[in-house]
C-alpha cells in the first residue's frame, strides 16, 4: 500500500518539475519584475516601486485593456455561437463522418497561422475572391474596402480561434449518454427543454474549455489586427511589446501582462459562475 | 528598420531568458585580446560570429570572404535591434565578432561599453567611408563603427491614382488622400514627420512641441488605410494605397517594380538611419572581424551589398561600381545632397518623450480605425 502510494508521487515528480520550471517560476519573475525600477539603458534596476502599477491605471492603457476586452468577449461569443452548434452536430454524426470531418477541422494546421490568415488578405483586398464574387452577382457596383477593418479583424479571430470551440464541444458531445434525453423527452420535455435542462448542461464543461481555448488567447492575438486590420485596433498584446522593445521598459511591461493575466482570471471566473460549472473538458 | 511579427512572438520569450543579464559566458572572453594581433594568415579555419538581421549580405559577398580568408562565417540574425541589445548585454559583448544594427541601438550598446574601439590601421578600406555619414550621434568621434547602409523613408506615390501633387509631408493631410495612405507602423518616424510640418525637430524633447504634434497627427487619421513595417510596397504596387511613406528598402524596391511610382524627397526635412557595423568588446575573434569589415568595404563588394539590400550607398568608392539600374535608386542624388545635410538622424531622446510619443501613437492607431 504504501510503496504504491510512494510510487505515485514519484510519478508526479516530471509534471511538477515541469511545471515549477516553465511555468511558476517564469510567473514569479515576471511579477518581481513589475516591482522594479527601469534602467538607463537596458533592463532594469532592483530598486523597489509600485508606480508601474500606479501607470497602468491611467485612463489611456484602461482603455486599451477595454478595447482589447471588447474585443475578445465580441470574438469569444461570435466563436460560441458558430462552434457550439459546429461541434454538437459533429458529435452526433457517425463514426466514418466523424473521422472524416476530424480531418478536415486538423488540415489547416499543417500550415503555419500566419500564413492562413495571409490568406484571408487574398480574399479580402480590393478586387480580391470576395470583392469579385460580390460584383458577379451584383451584391456591390464596385470594390469595397474590406480589409484592414474591424469586421475583418473579427473574422480573422473568429476563424483562427474556432477549432479550439469546435474540439472541445465535439469531445464533449460525444461523450454524452443519449438515453438521458430520451428520459427527458418520454418525462415529458420538449425538445427544447430537453436541449436546454439535460444537453446544454452535460456539455457545459466543453463549452467552458472553449472559452477559456478562446478568451484566454484573443487577448493577446495582436498579429491578427497587425495582419488583418493595418495595425489599427491597439490592443493590450502589442502594447506591451512596444513597451518591451521600443520603450525598453521591461517592469512596466511586465506590469501591464501581470494585470493582463489577472483579468483573464477574473473572466474565467464570472463565467463559472454563470455557467454553473466549474469543470473543464479535457483541460484539468 | 527591419520589424517582423514571427519574431515579436519569440521576443518575449528571448527577454524573459536574458533580461536580467547575469550569465557569464566570460570563459571565452579571456583569449581574445592576443588573437586580435594575428596576421591573415593565422585565421584560417576559424569562424567569424555575424550577428545580424536576416538578408543583409548577399550569399555571393559571404562566399567571397570566405574563399578569401579561408574564415568561416556563422551568420545568426535578429528580427529587432532590442533582441540584439538584449544578447549582447547577456553575453557582455562577447560571443559575437561583427554586429551590424540601427544607429541609435548602437548608440545604447557603446554607451553600455559593449562596442570595442576601431583600430583603423586594420581595416586598408576605411577611407572609402562617405564622410557624410560619419561622425553622427552615435559615434560622434568614428571610434566604434562603419556605416554599413542609410535609409530615408521617403513618400511615393502612385500618380494615375492619386491626382494631387505630393511635395512634402504636409501634403499627406489633404483631403484628396482620404483612406489611401500607407504607413510603416514606427512611431518616431511618423510622428517625426507631424512635427517637422510644424517645423519642429524630429528629436525634440519639448513635450509641448510633441504634443502638437500628436494633435496634428490625430487629422491624419482619416487618410491612413494601413499601417505596416514589413512589406507597404506590395500595397503600394497591388493599388491597395495610392501613397505610401516608406523605408527606403521598400521604396527601391516599388520603384523597381514600377517605374511609373514616383519617389518624394519631402521639402520639410528628411528623418533617415544609419546602420552601423561594429565589433563588439569581447569579440572572440577579433581579427577575423577587421578582415570582414575591410572586406565588405571594398567598393565592388560594397556595391554588391548595397544593391542587395536595397539601402543608399555609404561608401563613397562603392558608388561608381553601382550599376545602371540601381544607381537612381540607392546612390543618393547629387543634387540633393544637401537634403541630408540638414537632415535629421532619428535619436535617442528623454523617457518622458518617448513615452508621450508612444500614447500619441497608439492614440493616432485608435483613430484610423
Amino acid at each position: 500500500m504504501k510503496n504504491k502510494k510512494i510510487k505515485e508521487y514519484l510519478l508526479r515528480i516530471p509534471i511538477y518539475t515541469f511545471t515549477i520550471i516553465f511555468v511558476v517560476l517564469p510567473l514569479v519573475y515576471m511579477v518581481i519584475i513589475s516591482f522594479l525600477t527601469k534602467a538607463k539603458t537596458w533592463g532594469f534596476d532592483p530598486a523597489f516601486t509600485p508606480d508601474n502599477y500606479k501607470k497602468v491605471f491611467e485612463p489611456f492603457y484602461l482603455n486599451i485593456f477595454l478595447e482589447s476586452i471588447k474585443l475578445a468577449v465580441v470574438s469569444t461569443v461570435l466563436v460560441i455561437l458558430i462552434g457550439y452548434p459546429f461541434g454538437y452536430f459533429m458529435g452526433r454524426l457517425d463514426t466514418k463522418w466523424k473521422r472524416r470531418m476530424m480531418m478536415l477541422l486538423m488540415i489547416p494546421f499543417w500550415t503555419s497561422g500566419l500564413i492562413r490568415l495571409n490568406g484571408w488578405i487574398i480574399i479580402f483586398r480590393s478586387n480580391g475572391v470576395l470583392d469579385k464574387l460580390l460584383m458577379f452577382f451584383g451584391i456591390t457596383k464596385s470594390p469595397l474596402k474590406l480589409l484592414y477593418t474591424y469586421p475583418a479583424v473579427l473574422v480573422g479571430m473568429v476563424y483562427f480561434l474556432l477549432p479550439f470551440m469546435i474540439l472541445s464541444v465535439y469531445s464533449s458531445v460525444e461523450k454524452m449518454d443519449w438515453g438521458l434525453i430520451e428520459a427527458a423527452r418520454d418525462l415529458g420535455a420538449g425538445k427544447i427543454e430537453a436541449f436546454l435542462t439535460v444537453t446544454l448542461r452535460l456539455t457545459m464543461p466543453g463549452l467552458l474549455s472553449g472559452v477559456v481555448l478562446t478568451f484566454v488567447p484573443s487577448m493577446g492575438l495582436f498579429y491578427i489586427s497587425d495582419i488583418l486590420g493595418g495595425n489599427k485596433i491597439v490592443l493590450i498584446g502589442s502594447v506591451i511589446v512596444e513597451q518591451l522593445t521600443k520603450l525598453r521598459n521591461i517592469p512596466f511591461a511586465a506590469a501591464l501582462s501581470v494585470i493582463l493575466m489577472l483579468l483573464t482570471t477574473l473572466f474565467l471566473r464570472v463565467y463559472k459562475r454563470i455557467s454553473g460549472t466549474g469543470e473543464l473538458e479535457g483541460l484539468f | 528598420m527591419k520589424f517582423k511579427v514571427l519574431g515579436l512572438l519569440g521576443f518575449g520569450a528571448i527577454l524573459a531568458l536574458t533580461g536580467c543579464g547575469q550569465s557569464n559566458s566570460g570563459s571565452s572572453s579571456q583569449a581574445q585580446s592576443s588573437e586580435a594581433g594575428k596576421t591573415d594568415d593565422s585565421l584560417k579555419g576559424t569562424t567569424l560570429n555575424l550577428y545580424t538581421w536576416d538578408g543583409m549580405f548577399p550569399q555571393e559577398v559571404l562566399e567571397g570572404f570566405t574563399k578569401k580568408t579561408s574564415v568561416k562565417i556563422n551568420y545568426t540574425n535578429f528580427d529587432l535591434d532590442e533582441t540584439m541589445l538584449a544578447k549582447l548585454e547577456e553575453t557582455k559583448g562577447g560571443d559575437y565578432d561583427i554586429v551590424v544594427a540601427d544607429d541609435y541601438i548602437v548608440q545604447l550598446a557603446i554607451k553600455d561599453g559593449l562596442v570595442a574601439e576601431l583600430d583603423k590601421s586594420k581595416i586598408s578600406t576605411y577611407d572609402n567611408i562617405n564622410p557624410l555619414f560619419q561622425g553622427k550621434f552615435y559615434d560622434p568621434d568614428n571610434k566604434y563603427t562603419m556605416p554599413y547602409g542609410a535609409g530615408i523613408p521617403l513618400i511615393v506615390y502612385n500618380p494615375e491614382t492619386v491626382k494631387t501633387e505630393i511635395t512634402g509631408y504636409e501634403d499627406l493631410w489633404k483631403p484628396e488622400l482620404a483612406g489611401n495612405v500607407g504607413i510603416v507602423g514606427n512611431y518616431r518616424v511618423i510622428d517625426g514627420i507631424a512635427l517637422k510640418t510644424l517645423g519642429y525637430s524630429f528629436n525634440t524633447n519639448d513635450l509641448t512641441q510633441i504634443q502638437q504634434a500628436g494633435d496634428k497627427l490625430m487629422n491624419l487619421a482619416p487618410n491612413i488605410r494601413l499601417i505596416n513595417d514589413n512589406n507597404l510596397q506590395d500595397y503600394l504596387l497591388s493599388g491597395e494605397v495610392g501613397a505610401a511613406f516608406m523605408y527606403t528598402s521598400q521604396v527601391s524596391q516599388a520603384l523597381k517594380a514600377n517605374p511609373e511610382l514616383k519617389a518624394v524627397y519631402p521639402k520639410e526635412g528628411l528623418g533617415f538611419g544609419v546602420m552601423a557595423s561594429f565589433i563588439p568588446s569581447k569579440a572572440p575573434n577579433a581579427a577575423a572581424a577587421y578582415a570582414f569589415l575591410d572586406y565588405i568595404n571594398e567598393p565592388e563588394v560594397a556595391a554588391k551589398c548595397f544593391e542587395y539590400i536595397g539601402y543608399f550607398v555609404t561608401n563613397k568608392a562603392a558608388e561608381q561600381y553601382v550599376s545602371d539600374d540601381w544607381k537612381n535608386l540607392i546612390v543618393f542624388p547629387e543634387d540633393k545632397l544637401s537634403l541630408i545635410e540638414n537632415g535629421e538622424l532619428i535619436e535617442n531622446i528623454s523617457d518622458e518623450a518617448n513615452e508621450l510619443h508612444n500614447k500619441l501613437w497608439e492614440e493616432f492607431r485608435q483613430k484610423t480605425n
